[in-house]
């Protein structure tokens, strides 16, 4: 019976690092209607930031939280406002064949500066953690939960609140009548884009305190942010918390999977992936639009 | 989405005669002799078998997969499969292969389909990536250490090259033939507007499903051929996330929805990669990437669209200038 307690703490503690990271992926696909693909090299670069800031200076990953979010925002903000604003009316598939080339570019300047040795943030709270009855929680995991829970819920009142963003929800509902009531449309899609990159980036900072770096780490991430995105529903804040949460919590228990059918033995670890796709499909099937999601107009 | 100077439901014709006399200029190949060569222009046929699988589902009929390397994969282990039960005839394999990747289409393809847009591509991602998975888990396949199999001698070796030429030029002649049949104009209006398609009496999800299976059928055939010719399959080879991403990448880089985009596509693609792999050997990946950043700024609706091009730099300014926000 503790085992499945240790595996729901365990799927709730990885569940806030995917929900982050899959609030700027979501974000952008749902507003601007991009699929960026370069969310997980963006992902790569707040990781990078933190390890950089980390051993050069000593920075604490949490006071760098901040720092990734600043750059990979500008990063993201300049990319946008220079390059993809040429093809932002093009149809999804010419703005996704763009990510895919600018992940591939990020990546390969990654491995050229920082090399493809597999590195790591290890601070002075690195291996310490408490027991609460038989369950084992990592002070770092715990704190990085509780960051991620802040950041969703900052971003989902900055959204309604904020006076950009309700331009920011005007403009994903209609960009006609956006514009019309004043909205700078290319303003609000670079400041949107920017926003994904430095979400990214703050996710990669938090990833970092407990994975390893490498320059090809955001495939992966790009991947179950694509997965949780849809499974919460898009372009939504709830969403993307409730969906990294739900699949955090379904890939710590498919671990726990083990049996065997005649000779072929059946092994959860090995199958973590392909479980939490199955379950994807299933609730695609059920419910087409995501968890969260809302019927379409 | 309007489709200046891309010709008609095939695209342009001069850009599908040059494909097929490239095609037949490709023959030629093993005759050089040199292993290397054939290697690299083996692969370039194999990817554009696969990019007109995927080209078939998500240029056609707009239902953009992120799970055709399923197919590929399946088709892999068909020989396989096959080749541990002591079958060597390579027709044997691409049949197996396009049975199977057929009716996993079909099974997979009446929940997958029903989704729409987006949520279509995250659920054929998500079988991709399970089946690969599954194939990993599975002793009878080799599990993940993967199956080695019997290739032919040095002398007939150049058979592999031949057998991947006739199932791109099948997937070719296969997508111009349905592009111009009932069928092909059933896909585009399915992707142009399936509620419209449907009013027209298009019975959507059974095109859908035609349309993926054959997209499988593709997919699948370049597979069968792939496993023996490399001589060694596992989950990572089969289902590498290059086999996945590189067919659709080369598709739109071409044109999506014509019959010439794909094979120019992964030509320009397969031979750029291998070029900048000889001469630049840490930062050929990076330059790939800025190829494709400024090949998509430059010419957004493909490479296939320069054949349709009237009116020289000044039309060429104006069709750059229309996706600008």
């Amino acid at each position: 019976m503790h085992l499945l307690a240790q595996d729901l703490v365990n799927g709730i503690l990885a569940g806030g690092i995917l929900a982050v990271v899959a609030l700027g992926f979501s974000l952008v696909w749902g507003i601007m209607n991009i699929i960026n693909l370069a969310h997980g090299a963006f992902v790569m670069l707040g990781a990078y930031t933190t390890y950089q800031l980390f051993t050069s200076f000593h920075v604490d990953p949490f006071v760098s939280l901040p720092i990734s979010f600043v750059l990979l925002f500008v990063l993201g903000y300049l990319i946008q406002r220079l390059l993809m604003n040429w093809i932002a009316r093009a149809p999804l598939l010419t703005t996704f064949l763009f990510t895919f080339g600018l992940s591939l570019l990020v990546v390969n300047i990654a491995l050229i500066v920082w090399s493809g040795d597999t590195r790591g943030v290890t601070t002075a709270y690195s291996g310490a953690n408490f027991t609460l009855g038989d369950v084992t929680v990592p002070w770092a995991k715990l704190y990085t939960l509780l960051a991620a829970l802040a950041i969703t819920g900052t971003m989902q009142l900055w959204l309604v609140r904020s006076k950009t963003g309700r331009a920011i929800r005007a403009t994903s509902m209609d960009i006609g009548a956006a514009q019309l009531s004043g909205v700078r449309v290319t303003e609000i899609y670079a400041i949107v884009f920017g926003l994904g990159a430095g979400l990214a980036g703050v996710a990669g900072t938090l990833i970092s305190l407990s994975y390893s770096l490498h320059p090809t780490m955001g495939d992966l991430f790009l991947i179950k942010a694509f997965v949780v995105c849809v499974l919460g529903g898009l372009g939504s804040v709830q969403g993307a918390l409730i969906g990294g949460l739900v699949y955090g919590i379904v890939e710590a228990f498919a671990t726990q999977l083990d049996f065997t059918i005649g000779t072929q033995h059946i092994s959860g670890s090995g199958l973590q992936d392909a479980i939490a796709l199955i379950v994807l499909l299933i609730v695609l099937i059920v419910r087409p639009r995501g968890i969260m999601g809302k019927a379409t107009a | 989405m309007k489709r200046i100077g891309l010709g008609g439901i095939t695209g342009n014709p001069g850009a599908f005669a040059i494909v097929l006399g490239l095609m037949v200029l490709l023959l030629a190949v093993p005759l050089t002799h040199n292993g290397y060569v054939e290697t690299v222009f083996r692969n370039i046929l194999m990817y554009a078998a696969m990019a007109y699988g995927w080209n078939l589902i998500g240029g056609y009929t707009g239902y953009v997969s992120f799970g055709n390397v399923a197919f590929f994969g399946l088709g892999a282990y068909c020989s396989g499969v096959l080749a541990a039960h002591g079958v060597s005839n390579l027709f044997a394999y691409v049949a197996l292969a396009m049975v199977v990747c057929a009716v996993f289409a079909v099974i997979v393809g009446f929940p997958v389909l029903r989704l729409k847009g987006h949520y279509f591509g995250i659920a054929t991602l998500g079988v991709a990536l399970a089946v690969a998975d599954i194939i990993a888990n599975l002793d009878v396949l080799g599990g993940s250490s993967g199956l080695a199999m019997h290739q032919l001698d040095e002398a007939h070796f150049s058979t592999y090259y031949y057998a991947m030429w006739l199932v791109a030029l099948g997937s070719m002649l296969g997508t111009y033939f349905i592009a111009r049949s009932k069928l092909g104009y059933a896909f585009v209006a399915i992707r142009e507007n399936e509620d419209a398609a449907a009013v027209l009496g298009i019975a959507a999800t059974r095109y859908k499903i035609i349309a993926w299976a054959i997209s499988g059928m593709m997919a699948g055939s370049a597979g069968a051929i792939f496993a023996p010719a490399n001589g060694f399959i596992d989950p990572s080879i089969t289902f590498a996330v290059d086999s996945n991403v590189f067919p659709i990448v080369m598709t739109i880089l071409g044109g999506s929805g014509t019959v010439a985009g794909p094979f120019i596509g992964s030509l320009l693609l397969a031979g750029a990669n291998e070029l900048l792999q000889r001469f630049f050997v840490k930062a050929h990946t990076l330059f790939f990437g800025a190829m494709i950043v400024l090949i998509v700024l430059l010419l957004p609706r493909g490479l296939v669209w320069l054949f349709g091009l009237r009116g020289g730099v000044r039309a060429w300014i104006k069709s750059v200038q229309v996706y600008r926000a």
